[in-house]
C-alpha cells in the first residue's frame, strides 16, 4: 500500500513538474496582455563598454515603458565571443530578433544569415529620403537590403596640436579643396614629428631609428583593405572585380600604398612597427592617447573611445589626397539586422524602425559614437557633439562623408573571412618586417585570394 | 503462517549491479549527451558541407581530400609539431627537476610547493594577458632583464621568428600540475631502495639515475601522454594573444586555431570537423606509439621482465 502510494505520489510530482515547465509557454501564448520580446544581440562591434551597457538598458526602459505590445532586451555579448555565441544561438533555433550595431564587416561576415528587409520597407512604404544616400547604399546588396542605416563613421586624421607646436609645424589644413595636403606632404610632416630619444627628428641624418620615442603617423587599427582603400584603385576597397571572380589585390595602386606603408615603417621610420603596436596592445592603450603619435588616422567611433581626458590639445583634419589627386576617406557604417531564422520578425522590424527614427537616432548614436544616418537630425547631433567634444572642427566629420570609399573596404565578398585573413597576413608581414617588399606581399596575397575564389566558384557555380 | 516479508525481486549480485549502474548513470548520461553525441555528430559533419545556417550536404571524402591539398593545414600542423617538439620535453624535464627539488626535506618546503603550483591554477586567458605584458619589448620585464647581460631582447610576440619560442617559455608557467603528479610519484619510491643503494656505495647521481628515475617512469609516462594531448590541443593562449589571427605572419597559426577559424570564422563546420578527426587520429597514433614504447622504458613495481 505504502509502495503504491509512493508511486502515485512520484507520478503526480513528475507530472506537475512537466506541466508547470510547459505551463509558462502555454500561458505566454494565450495571455493577451503578454508583450512580444525582441532580443537585441550586442557585441558584433561597439556597445559592450560598461557605460554603453547602462545607456542601452536605459534605452530599453524608455522603449518598454512606452510600448504595450513589444518588450526589448539588449543581450550583451563579449566582443571576442560574438561569432561563437551568435552561431550557437542560430544553430540552437534561438536566433535573436535583432543584431547590432553591425559594421559593414560583420554584415559581410554573416551575410547569408540576414533577412532581406525590402518587403518590410515596401509594406510600410517607408520613406528613406531622410537617410544619407551613401548610408542607404552601404546596406543595399544585389539580392538584399540588410537593414536601415543607423550611423556612419567617416574617417579623418586626429592630430596632436601640442606635438605640431613643439615641432614648429603648421597644423594640417582643414580645407577640403587644398590639394597641397596630399599623401607625400603627410609623409614629410610625419617624419618631422617623429623623434628619437635624443630629440632628433626622422629627417635628420643622425636620427636613431632604434630609439624612437614619438611617431608621426599611425593607421594600425585597420585591415589591409582599409589601409589601401584610399589609394584610388579601380575597385577601391574591394580585392576582387565586381563579379567577385578575379582577384585584384595586387593592383598598382594597392602596391603603391603598401610600399608607402612599408617605407614609412622601415625606411622613413615615421610609422610604428608591429612591435610598437604589440607594446601598446599589451599596455591597453590606443595609438593616440599617450600623446606620442602626431597623427592618427581613424574614424568617428574613436571620438567616444579615445578623445576623453587627453593630456594635450587635439583636433581633426581631412585625410590627404592620394597620388592620383583624388581624396578617398574610407568609411565605416552601422545598422541593425534581422536574422532570417528569428521569430517575431515583424516586431523586430518595428524596433529597428524605432531605433533609427528621427526621434531616437541621436540618442542611439550617442551611445555608439556614430554620426546619425539621418540628415534631419544633423543640427541636433551637432549640438551634442559640441557639448561632448568641444574644440574640434565638426565640419571635417560631416564633409568627410562625401569622400567615402565605394566599393567599401569592408563590404561582402565570397569567403569574406578567409580572404580577409589572407590579406591581413600580408599586412602582418609588412608590419613585422618579415617581408618588406610590397609587390611580393601583394602578389602572393593575390594568388591566395584567387585560389580561394576559384574554390568558391567551383563549389558554387 | 505465511511470512509477510517478500523475498527480494533480484539477487544480491543483480541488485549491486543495478546500484552500480545507478551511480555511474549521471556520468554515463553526461558522456553520451555531451561527448559521445557531439563526437559522432562531428564524424558525420566531417563528410558534409555544413555552414551552420543551412542543412549539412553529404560530400563524401571531399573534405579529407581537400585537407591534404590545403597548405595552411600543413602549415598549422607544422607549427603545432614545432611547438610540441620543444614545449613537451622541456615541460616534462623542467617540471621533473623542480619536483625533485621540492621533494627534498628542507624548511618551508610546503610554501615552495604552493608557490610552484599556484601559477597552474590561473586561467589560460589571464596567463596570456600577463605574459603579453612580460614579453612587451618596451614596458615588459623580460627584455630589460636581458639587457642587463648585454642581450637585446627580440620583439617576442611581434617577431615571427620568436613568437613560438615565446609561447614555449610561457608554457613553463603552467608546469605546476605536472610537478604535483611527479611529487606524488617521487614520494612513492620506497626508501629501502635508496638505503640499499647507499649501502652498495651508490653516489647521489647513481641513486637518481638507477632508483628515482626508473621508479617514477609510470608518472613520467602519464605526464607525457597528457602533455602530448595538451600540446596538440593548444589554443586558448594563442587565441587571446593574437586575437584569433595566428599572426604575426601566421607564425602562431596552431592547428586548433586554424580549426577554430574554419568553424567559426569561415563557417566551414564540416571541414573543421574533418580537421578535428584528423587531429584525433594523429594524437591517437602518437599515444599508441608511446604506449607501445612504454614496455621498453616504463617500470612498474612488481612487474616481471624478460619472462
Amino acid at each position: 500500500m505504502k509502495n503504491k502510494f509512493f508511486k502515485i505520489f512520484a507520478l503526480f510530482v513528475l507530472a506537475s513538474v512537466i506541466l508547470s515547465a510547459c505551463g509558462g509557454g502555454i500561458a505566454a501564448t494565450q495571455a493577451p496582455a503578454e508583450k512580444v520580446k525582441v532580443v537585441i544581440f550586442v557585441g558584433m562591434g561597439t556597445g559592450t563598454d560598461p557605460d554603453q551597457v547602462d545607456a542601452q538598458n536605459a534605452l530599453a526602459e524608455k522603449y518598454n515603458s512606452t510600448h504595450d505590445n513589444i518588450e526589448i532586451e539588449f543581450l550583451i555579448v563579449p566582443h571576442e565571443e560574438y561569432a561563437t555565441r551568435y552561431l550557437a544561438m542560430l544553430s540552437g533555433g534561438n536566433a535573436p530578433q535583432l543584431v547590432g550595431p553591425n559594421g559593414v564587416s560583420t554584415v559581410a561576415e554573416f551575410f547569408d544569415t540576414w533577412e532581406d528587409i525590402t518587403p518590410y520597407i515596401e509594406a510600410d512604404k517607408l520613406d528613406l529620403s531622410d537617410f544619407y544616400g551613401p548610408a542607404v547604399e552601404l546596406n543595399q546588396y544585389p539580392d538584399k537590403n540588410t537593414g536601415l542605416p543607423l550611423g556612419l563613421y567617416p574617417s579623418y586624421i586626429y592630430y596632436n596640436k601640442d606635438l605640431f607646436d613643439a615641432a614648429g609645424l603648421d597644423y594640417p589644413t582643414h580645407d577640403f579643396e587644398d590639394k597641397s595636403w596630399n599623401i607625400e606632404k603627410l609623409r614629410e610632416v610625419a617624419m618631422q614629428l617623429t623623434l628619437d630619444s635624443n630629440g632628433r627628428n626622422a629627417t635628420e641624418p643622425d636620427f636613431d631609428p632604434e630609439n624612437i620615442v614619438q611617431y608621426g603617423y599611425d593607421d594600425s587599427w585597420d585591415t589591409l583593405r582599409g589601409t589601401l582603400a584610399n589609394w584610388g584603385a579601380e575597385n577601391v576597397g574591394r580585392p576582387t572585380t565586381s563579379d567577385y571572380k578575379t582577384a585584384v589585390a595586387n593592383s598598382p595602386e594597392w602596391i603603391q600604398g603598401l610600399r608607402w606603408l612599408s617605407d614609412g615603417i622601415w625606411e622613413d621610420h615615421f610609422i610604428g612597427s608591429g612591435e610598437v603596436q604589440a607594446g601598446r596592445d599589451s599596455a591597453g592603450v590606443d595609438p593616440f592617447g599617450p600623446g606620442t603619435t602626431g597623427m592618427f588616422y581613424s574614424h568617428t567611433w574613436f571620438l567616444a573611445e579615445g578623445l576623453h581626458d587627453l593630456s594635450f590639445s587635439a583636433d581633426i583634419a581631412p585625410f590627404p589626397y592620394n597620388p592620383k589627386g583624388v581624396r578617398i576617406a574610407r568609411i565605416d557604417a552601422d545598422n541593425f539586422t534581422i536574422p532570417k531564422d528569428a521569430k517575431n520578425k515583424q516586431e523586430a522590424w518595428e524596433v529597428m524602425k524605432w531605433l533609427t527614427s528621427p526621434e531616437i537616432i541621436v540618442d542611439v548614436c550617442r551611445i555608439y559614437g556614430c554620426i546619425p544616418a539621418r540628415k534631419s537630425v544633423e543640427a541636433k547631433f551637432l549640438e551634442q557633439l559640441k557639448a561632448d567634444y568641444p574644440g574640434i572642427d565638426y565640419d571635417v566629420i560631416f564633409k568627410s562623408i562625401d569622400y567615402l570609399d565605394k566599393p567599401n573596404n569592408e563590404e561582402w565578398i565570397p569567403e569574406w573571412g578567409k580572404i580577409e585573413d589572407a590579406l591581413n597576413n600580408g599586412l602582418s608581414l609588412v608590419y613585422s618586417g618579415e617581408e618588406k617588399d610590397a609587390t611580393k606581399v601583394l602578389t602572393d596575397a593575390n594568388a591566395e585570394v584567387q585560389q580561394i575564389l576559384d574554390e568558391y566558384w567551383a563549389a558554387n557555380p | 503462517m505465511q511470512s509477510s516479508i517478500k523475498p527480494p525481486r533480484f539477487s544480491l549480485a543483480r541488485r549491486e549491479s543495478l546500484w552500480a549502474y545507478a551511480f555511474i548513470a549521471p556520468w554515463t548520461i553526461g558522456f553520451v549527451i555531451f561527448t559521445l553525441g557531439p563526437m559522432l555528430a562531428s564524424l558525420f559533419f566531417s563528410f558534409t558541407e555544413y555552414d551552420i545556417v543551412s542543412p549539412p550536404k553529404w560530400i563524401g571524402l571531399t573534405n579529407y581530400i581537400n585537407l591534404v591539398h590545403d597548405q595552411l593545414f600543413w602549415h598549422s600542423l607544422g607549427i603545432t609539431f614545432k611547438y610540441a617538439v620543444i614545449a613537451l620535453p622541456l615541460g616534462l624535464v623542467v617540471s621533473y627537476m623542480i619536483a625533485v627539488l621540492l621533494n627534498q626535506k628542507i624548511r618551508g618546503i610546503n610554501i615552495w610547493r604552493t608557490v610552484y603550483f599556484l601559477p597552474s591554477v590561473i586561467a589560460g586567458v589571464a596567463v596570456a594577458l600577463l605574459w603579453a605584458r612580460i614579453f612587451d619589448p618596451k614596458f615588459g620585464i623580460l627584455n630589460p632583464f636581458l639587457a642587463q647581460f648585454g642581450i637585446k631582447g627580440p620583439g617576442w610576440l611581434s617577431d615571427p621568428q620568436w613568437a613560438v619560442p615565446a609561447l614555449v617559455i610561457m608554457s613553463l608557467w603552467s608546469v605546476g600540475g605536472n610537478i604535483i603528479i611527479y611529487l606524488a610519484g617521487l614520494q612513492g619510491v620506497p626508501t629501502d631502495l635508496y638505503d640499499a643503494a647507499k649501502v652498495d656505495g651508490a653516489t647521489a647521481w647513481q641513486r637518481f639515475r638507477h632508483v628515482t628515475l626508473p621508479m617514477t617512469t609510470p608518472v613520467i609516462f602519464y605526464n607525457l601522454i597528457l602533455g602530448l594531448i595538451g600540446t596538440f590541443q593548444y589554443f586558448t593562449e594563442v587565441y587571446v594573444l593574437t586575437n584569433g589571427s595566428g599572426n604575426p605572419a601566421r607564425s602562431t597559426l596552431f592547428y586548433n586555431l586554424y580549426l577554430y577559424q574554419n568553424a567559426f570564422k569561415y563557417f566551414h563546420m564540416g571541414y573543421a570537423s574533418t580537421m578535428a578527426w584528423v587531429l584525433f587520429i594523429i594524437v591517437l597514433g602518437f599515444t599508441l606509439l608511446i604506449f607501445r614504447s612504454s614496455d621498453a622504458w616504463v617500470y612498474y613495481e612488481g612487474q616481471l621482465r624478460g619472462r
